[in-house]
């Protein structure tokens, strides 16, 4: 027992350097995503008078002065203009207008020392809604907003789930579009991978050497010399357009690139050996008597195709589309760089949220729902091969 | 205590809830070669792993030389092993493989040189001192591992179905000269083995084993002759197993009545008490065809199968079915002929069911 | 019958085309005069390698690559192959499994989920805009392909030759030096080529953890073609195909070389 304890030891001890690493830069980074999902700290950090004096109200009455005294003195505390900035957005974000009447608002109240009249600053303040907005985003540091809106859902002012109003969000057509395209790409991984497999594991010597080496090559490409090169083949000068025009088969250049087809085809040839390999190592994997056997027991080729290879080779086919789908959900470099703007998918989409809009939440709420479509569909792939692994 | 080099001491193994060897007491002497016998999942091979040091027992204790060894681990244990497919160092050549033993007990480069040259002589390997494993067929790789197990002088040598892999006539040709060099070298060798032609050939004792224990312990002949337990008898050459009951005892002979109520003299022991059921175990080729002394019996030929340099038949007589073995020149028996055969009371051996 | 071998060849070459010509096509354009990415190559020249290597862009974003594709290569071969080594021989405990999973997990997360993360935490703890931080993001993405690698040959080397260098009086230490570990070499080595080429080809992580410093060949060559698209790209991508073939083919001399040489 000891001796088995000290060999786990040895073990744990081997491991631990890159756990630690992963746990570090890797688990943790994804953790932090998420928590930028949900975490919603600015108003109370920006606003903590306020958040003591609008926890008791009952946001349908009318506002107490205590409660705009409280909101006087925070936005005099507030010197640091990060701060600032974050906690106009926030609100603005919840409520159109808030922009305006909040920077009008701090000017009027840095510029007095002494109590003031809000409503006589702005008379929107004496409107609930604004502060019923305020009061929603002191009452928590933690939101759903950047999960429900990832799904084009929101809070009405009641606190009910609701539907964002058709045309103020786009994030479902997103996600639907990216839902498509991987599917669109997994299809045609499975119409060209899956004869292209048969046949490798049909012929023999540098037959399928050339095969495989055709599918090998380029895996072992940059992704981005490929996209480079299908760039340069599908632009409106390029080879396949030239080439059409030369043949006469057409006089103006057929739009590829920019649009969903050039992205689906790039796509496809990324990700096509991971559609391969998968049904070809099931193929080669099944004896080469199963086919002579079904035949002597009187089937006819298609039906012994049919009946004993299909069904065996099915198992390749399910192995090759989980990886492709999942690959393909993910994928950002390829549409970014060959799609036009109506086809990005929805990693584009977290990329713009976190680099261009640095609105953190939706990015990580976004990038979730990516994790989490990702990583079951990993699961799925993992019982598959696990259950292969089982049965030989 | 005496003779007593290598000692199991109620030794026992278990891996989870499946007990693989259970409570094993064995003593090896020096210079003696004991082979571990008993089929696949017997336990055997585990027994030499702890002993080499690879696993270690649930319980008890194993010594050496009386010193306890069953914590020390295997580099300082000083045992030749020789693995079932050699575990030559594929990326090592044939005298970098033996010397490494030497190199790790920091032996001087020029005593080195010299000691892989004599035992690369000593198994006829000088031409290929600088070849890869790989370039080795299977009767040399299996050389080199064994002159890589001998090269450091261990105390004890270790094999674990070291000639499985090997065919027939050169596996013959290995197992002489293994026995050759254990009795030049003196060499105290442990084997395992589960082909009891090569224990019989090669052993000064052989310890049977079934399901984890010792089923029997003893010298070749005892085993073969004399196998104390049912699976002995089956599992060490072919035999006639008999049942019956004890009729009556009379000195050193006892009176056995069979399933069809014919009676048997077989030799008297200890264990067997007027009335009792017993098994017998008589060795086929103890069985001589025609009247003779000692027990005659009747029986019908209902098969005759042809092996070369013998006949075996196949006899129904005394309520149940019995093999032979004949000399093909005696006569030519037909199937469905009656047949008269006879055996001594001493070739009756009683064995635990 | 006919009809079959027939559609048979003509579908595998097409697929062939399909798969291997987009590569083809890119080089020669790499050895154009004329400004534009197009066919037919009016002259030859190497007017746009001389880019590369002048050009202060694409010269800092080369040197940057091969120091962040050096440093990545360097962490994830001794993390990942220390890793391998721990997770060999305990596939039964299910804690073990689990430590495997989660050291390939890496392989399957979208890189644009993980750069998010990244960028959020680096920028907390001022690993943002440093080499350290991109090698570091290049080693999580890279060090998965090392654990592969070197526990599929692991797993295939034969467990007992470890034993028997043990029943020969090597230490565990020795056992590790002189016979794990070269035998595992091959494993190794892919790892660190496959570990080398992902740092190499990283774009997504580089965009969100980089700064201007620590801009790469790929990411220069990512936004190249994003904003205003010249031969160099095709003249960088020649140096990206050339390049990774050459080292693949250098480290596997090595590896032959080294083992042969071990006789001292």
């Amino acid at each position: 027992m000891s001796v088995l304890f000290r060999k786990q030891m040895v073990s744990l001890a081997l491991v631990a350097p890159l756990l630690l690493f992963l746990i570090v830069f890797f688990a943790f980074p994804l953790f932090t995503m998420m928590k930028s999902a949900v975490s919603d700290p600015v108003a109370t950090q920006a606003l903590p008078a306020s958040t003591n004096a609008l926890s008791d109200w009952d946001r349908s009455s009318s506002p107490t002065s205590e409660m705009s005294a409280a909101f006087v003195e925070d936005l005099r505390q507030i010197n640091d203009d990060q701060l600032f900035g974050d906690l106009v957005r926030r609100l603005n974000s919840a409520k159109a207008g808030f922009r305006t009447l909040i920077t009008k608002t701090r000017t009027a109240v840095k510029a007095t020392a002494g109590p003031i009249d809000l409503t006589a600053v702005d008379k929107r303040w004496a409107d609930n809604s604004y502060w019923q907005v305020i009061a929603i985003a002191t009452s928590s540091t933690i939101t759903d907003r950047n999960l429900l809106a990832a799904v084009d859902l929101e809070r009405n002012s009641s606190g009910a789930i609701d539907t964002i109003p058709a045309g103020a969000s786009a994030n479902r057509t997103i996600l639907i579009r990216t839902f498509t395209m991987a599917l669109a790409v997994t299809a045609a991984c499975i119409l060209i991978g899956f004869p292209f497999a048969m046949i490798a594991a049909s012929v023999e010597g540098w037959r399928r050497q050339l095969l495989l080496g055709a599918v090998l090559l380029p895996l072992w490409t940059s992704l981005l010399v490929r996209t480079a090169a299908w760039f340069i083949l599908l632009q409106d000068t390029g080879l396949i357009n030239s080439t059409l025009m030369f043949l006469g088969l057409t006089t103006e250049p057929v739009s590829l690139i920019f649009n969903r087809v050039g992205v689906v085809i790039a796509m496809t040839h990324v990700l096509l050996p991971f559609m391969v390999l998968p049904i070809f190592s099931v193929l080669v994997g099944i004896p080469k008597t199963l086919m002579p056997a079904a035949a002597s027991l009187g089937a006819h080729p298609v039906r012994a195709f049919l009946a004993v290879l299909l069904p065996l080779a099915l198992r390749g086919v399910i192995s090759g589309s989980l990886l492709v789908f999942m690959s393909a959900l993910g994928y950002y470099i390829t549409p970014a760089l060959i799609g036009g703007a109506k086809d990005q998918m929805i990693s584009s989409v977290i990329a713009y949220y976190a680099t261009g809009a640095a609105n953190w939440g939706m990015a990580g709420a976004l990038g979730l729902v990516l994790l989490v479509a990702t990583l079951l569909l990993y699961v799925v792939y993992l019982r598959l091969s696990a259950e292969r692994e089982l049965k030989p | 205590m005496d003779n007593s080099f290598i000692r199991f001491d109620d030794v026992s193994k278990s891996f989870g809830a499946l007990k693989v060897v259970e409570e094993l007491n064995l003593d090896i002497g020096k210079g003696e070669f004991v082979s571990l016998l008993g089929p696949s999942g017997s336990g055997k091979t585990t027994i030499l792993m702890m002993l080499a040091g690879f696993e270690n027992p649930t319980s008890g204790a194993i010594w050496s030389d009386r010193k306890r060894i069953d914590k020390l681990p295997p580099h300082k244990r000083n045992m030749g092993v020789v693995f079932q497919n050699y575990a030559l160092f594929p990326h090592m050549t044939v005298s970098e493989n033996i010397a490494f033993p030497l190199k790790m007990r920091g032996t001087s480069r020029a005593d080195t040189s010299e000691r892989v040259k004599r035992a690369l002589d000593m198994v006829q390997l000088g031409a290929l001192a600088e070849r890869r494993p790989s370039q080795l067929s299977g009767g040399q790789q299996q050389r080199v591992a064994l002159a890589r197990a001998l090269i450091f002088e261990p105390e004890v040598v270790l094999m674990d179905e070291p000639l499985g892999a090997l065919d027939k006539q050169l596996r013959e040709q290995m197992q002489l000269d293994i026995r050759d060099l254990h009795k030049r070298l003196g060499l105290t060798v442990v084997f395992v083995t589960h082909d009891q032609t090569e224990a019989l050939t090669m052993s000064d004792r052989i310890a049977v084993f079934n399901h984890g224990k010792i089923e029997q312990i003893g010298s070749p002949s005892e085993i073969y002759d004399h196998p104390s337990t049912r699976f002995v008898a089956e599992f060490i050459g072919e035999t006639n197993l008999v049942a019956g009951s004890v009729h009556s005892i009379d000195g050193h002979e006892a009176v056995i009545r069979l399933e069809n109520n014919e009676v048997i003299k077989v030799v008297a022991k200890d264990r067997l008490r007027s009335g009792s059921k017993v098994v017998f175990s008589i060795r086929p080729e103890r069985i001589g065809l025609g009247a003779g002394p000692g027990n005659t019996l009747e029986t019908r030929i209902s098969d005759v199968v042809y092996y070369g340099d013998h006949l075996r038949l196949l006899l129904s007589g005394g309520g149940q079915s019995f093999v032979v073995k004949t000399d093909r020149n005696r006569l030519p028996p037909s199937v469905g002929d009656s047949l008269t055969v006879s055996f001594l009371p001493s070739d009756c051996w009683a064995v635990d069911a | 019958m006919n009809f079959l071998r027939v559609s048979k060849i003509v579908f595998g070459s097409v697929a062939v085309f399909f798969l291997l010509a987009p590569l083809f096509a890119i080089l020669p354009l790499a050895f154009t005069n004329s400004a534009f990415l197009n066919y037919p190559i009016p002259g030859y020249s190497t007017r746009w390698f001389e880019e590369l290597l002048t050009a202060e862009v694409w010269r800092r974003s080369i040197i940057n690559s091969l120091i962040i594709g050096c440093g990545t290569t360097l962490l994830a071969t001794v993390l990942g192959t220390l890793g391998a080594l721990g997770l060999r021989g305990t596939q039964l405990s299910p804690v073990f499994s689990f430590i495997k999973t989660v050291f390939l997990l890496p392989m399957v997360v979208p890189a644009v989920v993980l750069g998010v993360g990244m960028q959020l935490m680096f920028a907390r703890y001022g690993l943002a805009n440093s080499y350290l931080g991109v090698i570091i993001a290049h080693t999580v993405v890279g060090v998965p392909f090392v654990v592969v690698n070197v526990l599929t040959v692991l797993q295939g080397s034969d467990r007992r030759l470890e034993q028997a260098a043990a029943s020969l009086g090597a230490a565990p230490y020795v056992v590790l030096g002189k016979i794990t570990l070269p035998l595992a070499l091959p494993g190794i080595v892919s790892g660190a080529v496959f570990a080398f080429a992902t740092s190499l080809d990283e774009v997504v992580l580089t965009l969100f953890v980089a700064g201007p410093n620590q801009r790469t060949l790929a990411r220069q060559m990512f936004s190249t073609i994003r904003e205003n698209i010249s031969p160099a790209i095709a003249a960088a991508a020649f140096l990206f195909i050339v390049g990774t073939t050459l080292i693949a083919i250098a480290l596997n001399l090595s590896v032959r070389v080294s083992q042969r040489g071990s006789r001292q």
